[in-house]
């Protein structure tokens, strides 16, 4: 208990069955989304929402995996369950302004529903687009990396879910050390596309690394990942000294005013 | 249960149907979500236009997924704009309505008072708009439940309550004699002090998101907005009748404001146009088209007020003019926020050019491994498709040779 815990999504293995996404709907009991296609791909959840806290994205790609051949041509599939990155630098625990969005023990990112005023400031700040508000319930929710199992040191529904063991939860530490070795035999085995996604602060230092980081193949652009994310509270500072600098200019432009407008 | 035949109660101890109901009781994280509406309407994607993923004018340069965006919208409502229209002036005039009580002497001490009922009226409206936005009065209450520096929207609501309260303060003991009128005077310094951060905490809050048009101007944003609110207040306060004494002062006060505003708009729209697609949305939609407006007005407002000749409709009309400017140019600014976080490569383009973590870290790569030096092709100009490009024949829209 307390340790800090984590998912290591590998989208390598990842099959596009969407188990996770039912796993997290069904233990969650979270509300239906509507039946909706969206006419571009296998993907029709479309993205992470206040009542989808799992999504797998599905990439079709014009280029082949490496070391594949298809009978299609050159063409592959990528996969890839998204979920909160729960990150070290959690851009909406920083912004929240009721402290609604709390860390767990587990070094998790929470919201509380009963504090959450539905401001909205945190889906405007967070980098990867990934808590929402919902309109008819006025809070804003997201992964809670299933805090209830997890305090119960049970494994979350998503990764519980898994037939391929894409999505892994464990320690943190331990989660490193399964990607980096993971990496090196896809690497050994040709497959030298395989990097970490926002495994530690090294890896994304905007983020101060990522609780949830991924194995992926491509750019992260193709995954609708940001390339260079950044915290938004990293850049208030330059923000604050310019409000000083307009406060100074403010105040001269008051007092002088006054000063030259009196007389006469 | 006396309905029941012995077949049904038979059959309920056979077959193991009959549940515990406790056992349908919702418990999970997401069963506390309430539901107005079982089926919500999905925005309207369009239907193979993007497909594959590095289709169309983003090609494998500058990929997206299916040209779906990165980030979540913005999510204010009407007010949140007309609030930063608002608090800025409220904030500028309890700046000037101090600035005249110390130096102006018993003469300019009406236009002293002006300034902060109009200071105190703002601060009022602002709360009021907020809640409208939040909902529920008690939910404004409930932001002052922790004092979270990292958090412009806390620290904003902790200056808002904090002026609204000394400023009301100051409306109450001010003209009481003796000790009490003392501390009067003391509370509106205290609300002058609050409306400086009053008038330019509304441009951190915007550029402390993820939102990339918003991010990529958060250095001249609070100035152009607290000039702006300079501009606004001395144009609103020149609107009252006023004396002649009380204008030399208020048309001072108003040309500084409109002519750094002027500067100020230029400096953000340059930081914006960094990044091709993050300037984009000041140019075009509806967005550039509330920027046009009031870079027009305001311009406008300018020269009329500095034209010669002292008639009253002349200047009514300037400050019309610099109001209408000021209040266009902040939903302007939502406006093309909300654009730019629609646009996947207004996102990845700006990271992708060192403009993510990079500028405040100084790293040089980008998640993927890759250096962050090269600067993506521009949309809608991208070079001519490679005759090698194994995916030209999977795009539904063919590039156009240039």
């Amino acid at each position: 208990m307390g340790s800090r815990k984590g998912f290591f999504t590998d989208t390598t293995l990842c099959i596009g069955c969407k188990a996770c996404e039912v796993a997290c709907k069904q233990w969650n009991q979270l509300p239906d989304d509507g039946f909706h296609f969206t006419g571009m791909s296998y993907d029709q959840t479309a993205h992470l929402g206040a009542s989808t806290w799992r999504h797998v994205a599905f990439v079709e790609r014009p280029v082949p995996l490496q070391g594949q051949t298809s009978g299609a041509g050159d063409f592959s599939w990528l996969m890839m369950s998204d979920v909160c990155k729960h990150c070290q630098r959690a851009a909406c625990l920083e912004a929240c302004p009721t402290g609604a969005i709390v860390r767990t023990e587990f070094d998790t990112v929470y919201v509380q529903p009963d504090v959450c005023n539905g401001c909205g400031y945190c889906v405007s700040a967070c980098p990867f687009g990934v808590i929402d508000r919902r309109e008819d319930d006025g809070r804003a929710w997201k992964c809670t990396l299933c805090y209830d199992r997890i305090s119960d040191d049970q494994t979350p529904a998503c990764a519980k879910a898994c037939p391929t063991a894409s999505i892994q939860y464990g320690d943190l530490d331990e989660l490193h050390a399964r990607a980096e070795t993971r990496v090196r035999d896809l690497h050994q085995q040709g497959v030298t596309d395989a990097y970490l996604y926002g495994k530690d602060a090294e890896g994304q230092p905007g983020t101060g690394g990522l609780n949830a980081f991924f194995l992926l193949l491509d750019k992260p652009e193709v995954y609708n990942l940001p390339p260079d994310p950044v915290v938004p509270t990293k850049k208030a500072l330059r923000s604050w000294a310019s409000v000083a600098m307009g406060a100074v200019g403010m105040v001269a432009v008051a007092v002088g005013a006054v000063v030259l407008g009196r007389e006469g | 249960m006396s309905d029941d035949t012995l077949l049904d109660r038979l059959q309920r101890k056979a077959d193991g149907r009959n549940i515990d109901p406790r056992a349908g009781i919702l418990e999970g994280e997401g069963a506390q979500q309430r539901v107005k509406d079982p089926e919500p309407t999905r925005q309207g994607m369009d239907v193979l236009s993007t497909v594959p993923s590095r289709s169309g004018p983003d090609s494998a340069e500058a990929p997206s997924y299916y040209g779906m965006p990165v980030l979540k919208e913005p999510l204010w409502i009407w007010t949140v704009p007309a609030y930063f229209y608002v608090g800025g002036v409220a904030g500028a005039a309890s700046v000037l309505g101090v600035a005249l009580e110390s130096f102006g002497g018993r003469r300019l001490g009406r236009l002293a008072e002006r300034c902060h009922t109009v200071g105190l009226a703002g601060d009022i409206m602002s709360a009021g708009l907020l809640i409208h936005d939040l909902g529920r009065p008690s939910r404004f209450l409930n932001m002052l439940r922790v004092f979270r520096p990292t958090s412009p929207m806390s620290m904003g609501s902790w200056v808002l309550a904090g002026s609204g309260a000394v400023n009301s303060a100051a409306w109450v003991l001010r003209r009481r004699p003796g000790v009490l009128g003392g501390m009067g005077r003391v509370a509106g310094w205290m609300g002058a002090v609050l409306g400086l951060p009053l008038a330019g905490y509304t441009a951190v809050l915007v550029s402390n998101t993820a939102v990339p048009l918003w991010q990529q101007v958060g250095r001249t944003l609070p100035l152009f907005f607290m000039s702006s609110a300079t501009a606004s207040a001395g144009s609103l306060l020149s609107l009252f009748p006023h004396t002649d004494k009380e204008e030399r002062v208020l048309r001072r006060f108003r040309i500084a404001g409109k002519v750094a505003e002027l500067f100020t708009r230029e400096a953000v729209e340059l930081e914006a146009r960094q990044v091709v697609e993050v300037g984009k949305p000041l140019r075009s939609g509806v967005s550039g088209a509330l920027w046009m407006l009031s870079r027009t007005c305001s311009l406008a407002g300018l020269v009329v007020d500095v034209l010669p000749g002292r008639s009253r409709w002349k200047q009514v009309t300037a400050d019309v003019l610099s109001t209408v400017g000021a209040v266009a140019v902040r939903y302007g600014i939502i406006q093309a926020g909300k654009a730019s976080a629609r646009n996947p490569q207004a996102t990845f383009q700006g990271q992708r050019q060192g403009l993510g973590a990079a500028q405040v870290d100084g790293n040089t790569v980008a998640s993927d491994g890759k250096p962050l030096s090269f600067p993506l092709p521009v949309l809608g100009q991208a070079s001519p498709p490679r005759p090698d490009a194994p995916y030209a024949r999977f795009m539904v829209t063919q590039p156009q040779p240039l």
